[in-house]
């Protein structure tokens, strides 16, 4: 039997806050102190490669529509590529610096396939609603790591990069389908599930 | 202690209380794909939201195309359709409704009256393989078998040599392209199979119901070997990562079980005469043919160049590794004709023979240039040849291995044709058998 869908949405809304809060922990103690234990500068990455390997059951197992399996397709390859590029420097098989672009390039492909896949524009159901701050949360959000690629050690684009995780996070534990937004729910949206 | 907290703190997050997202489908009546003795008085659909009706909503379709539905009607998260006394047959059930979220979203499954329910792919009005579906088997089988022979090239044939770290991150690379390229086209094939049984255009396609057809053998191996070669992808990644040639044996033992994928979902799972024993020789069949040629690939495209001074260690032990797969190759290649073709004459009479005609004389063209190389180019190596020699041997290499791609391609139209049907057994052949 397949899982609700919201509980995956919850799943990886806490895996995301996890790699917020990971991020963020290294943001504020510098990176120095936070990989003085060397498994912790593969802790974030390898979480998102990991993400990117639970994404594909979810993509094969969720078949009820065509685009709902390409979105969740494309987020475990980018997830995967973003991570295993991430997880190649770190552990220092990667050398070039042009690989920290897979991660913008994550970001654009996510916020990309949030925005097509949620065509409608009911932003009184906050599951449209959100899947549009979703996605064009991720489009913006590409700009920090793209700049990460060029000042890796600035501690604003670290925070930054930290933070937009756990607001990421935190949205998609906000999201549900028929839930009301700003305390309005148009009768057309069907009934509240609770 | 401190675990322990930090796992509940987890779990707590993840599990805050339950609710459903997308609309989705939740049971039909009567279900997918089930023989009914008595013609149904309705047909319901339940789904997990409010929908809406369409004009033509439901449709119940015979073999002809003749619709036996009435005006759909709705009520909240239900939908059905009275439908009119059906005669025993094969029904097609096409539905579309809007859903609360304002998608139109479309299926198709199936059902028998008195008779078994058709997969859903040969429903009414689906048109059957394509030459597009061809192609994207092909580039299926083809990127497959690059990886499996890869994989089996750097662990059988380069095992215990000194393999230079630029050659093995080719490998590797290599490896996780032909992964990467067999996921595409696995979603590739999934979704055209799909597209051909629910006959909508690509914009409705979208937001079509695909569920019955991940309900279809096809579907089981679709999801299997997807998730299978995902794994497989992450070992292959591993193995460069942290440098070590162990990840590298359950990836192969993996990719080599999930080809059976292509035989569980194939001809030899369904077709009059097939039985475990003809799936098991499809699955080696398929399998030693990607060790063989995918190997080749590897070989020829990344080792003979990458590492000039493993070339004749390399082609020895392919050469040795081709002979025991082509072996394979022919016996379960040799069994499977005698299973799907009952005439000798239906080679040349039956399109599904001709196609295996060209097959076997593909085949028989690799063997022959396979042979040459094993026989008269293997001794020239062995007493040392010079550059320009090896660059010779190089490119007959890559000349037996275009014909073994071509052999694939080949194979993904046989795969997708249908083979004769078989003869009914006479009462007396019958009591023979049994």
């Amino acid at each position: 039997m397949e899982p609700p869908a919201e509980m995956i949405h919850w799943l990886f809304a806490m895996l995301l806050l996890v790699l917020g809060l990971c991020l963020l922990s290294e943001a504020i103690v510098g990176r120095e102190v936070w990989q003085a234990r060397p498994w912790r500068k593969y802790l974030w990455p390898g979480l998102a490669f990991g993400m990117g390997i639970v994404m594909w059951p979810v993509m094969t197992f969720f078949t009820n529509s065509a685009i709902h399996m390409y979105a969740h397709g494309s987020w475990a390859e980018v997830l995967m590529l973003a991570g295993g590029a991430e997880l190649g420097l770190v552990r220092g098989r990667l050398k070039s610096r042009w690989w920290r672009l897979t991660m913008p390039l994550a970001f654009v492909v996510t916020g990309t396939a949030f925005i097509v896949h949620e065509q409608n524009a009911w932003y009184f159901a906050r599951s449209a609603f959100l899947h549009h701050l979703l996605g064009w949360t991720f489009l913006v959000a590409a700009v920090i790591p793209l700049g990460m690629t060029f000042r890796p050690r600035s501690m604003t684009l670290q925070s930054a990069f930290a933070l937009t995780f756990v607001v990421l996070a935190a949205m998609l534990f906000c999201d549900r389908d028929l839930a009301p937004v700003f305390g309005h729910l148009s009768p057309l949206a069907g009934v509240p599930h609770r | 202690m401190r675990r322990v907290l930090f796992v509940t703190a987890l779990a707590a997050l993840v599990v805050p209380g339950s609710a459903w997202a997308h609309a989705t489908l939740r049971s039909t009546t009567p279900p997918f794909g089930h023989e009914l003795q008595l013609t149904p008085h309705r047909v319901a659909f339940h789904f997990d939201q409010i929908v809406k009706v369409l004009p033509g909503g439901i449709e119940v379709l015979n073999d002809k195309g003749v619709n036996f539905a009435g005006t759909a009607t709705v009520n909240g998260q239900n939908m059905s359709a009275p439908v009119k006394k059906l005669p025993a047959g094969a029904y097609t059930v096409r539905w579309r409704a809007i859903s609360a979220d304002s998608h139109v979203v479309s299926g198709v499954w199936t059902f028998g009256v008195r008779v078994p329910a058709p997969a859903v792919n040969d429903a009414y009005g689906a048109g059957g393989p394509t030459a597009q579906e061809d192609v994207v088997r092909w580039v299926w089988f083809l990127s497959i078998a690059l990886a499996i022979g890869t994989l089996a090239f750097r662990l059988i044939c380069l095992r215990g040599v000194a393999v230079p770290q630029a050659l093995d991150r080719k490998l590797a690379v290599t490896a996780g392209a032909g992964v990467v390229v067999a996921l595409q086209a696995g979603i590739a094939a999934f979704s055209l199979r799909a597209e051909d049984a629910l006959q909508l255009p690509f914009g409705r396609f979208l937001y079509g119901d695909l569920s019955p057809m991940a309900a279809t053998r096809f579907g089981y191996a679709f999801v299997v070997m997807t998730l299978g070669y995902a794994v497989v992808l992450a070992l292959i990644y591993l193995a460069w990562l942290v440098d070590r040639q162990t990840f590298l044996y359950p990836a192969l033992v993996l990719a080599l079980v999930l080809v059976s994928g292509f035989s569980l979902s194939g001809h030899d799972a369904v077709d009059q005469g097939s039985s475990w024993l003809s799936e098991l020789a499809d699955w080696v069949h398929i399998g030693a043919a990607s060790l063989w040629i995918g190997g080749l690939v590897a070989m020829v495209g990344v080792a003979w160049r990458g590492a000039p001074q493993l070339r004749g260690i390399a082609f020895r032990r392919f050469s040795e590794l081709a002979t025991v797969s082509i072996v394979l190759v022919l016996a379960a290649g040799i069994y499977l004709s005698f299973v799907r073709l009952p005439h000798f004459h239906d080679l040349w009479t039956v399109g599904y023979g001709q196609v295996l005609l060209v097959k076997i004389g593909l085949v028989c063209a690799a063997l022959a240039w396979g042979g040459v190389h094993k026989f008269f180019v293997a001794r020239v190596l062995e007493r040392g040849a010079s550059e320009g020699v090896m660059a010779r041997v190089g490119r007959s290499l890559a000349g037996e291995m275009l014909v073994g791609v071509a052999v694939l391609l080949v194979a993904a139209i046989l795969v997708d044709s249908r083979p004769p049907a078989q003869p009914a057994k006479t009462p007396a052949a019958a009591a023979l058998g049994r």
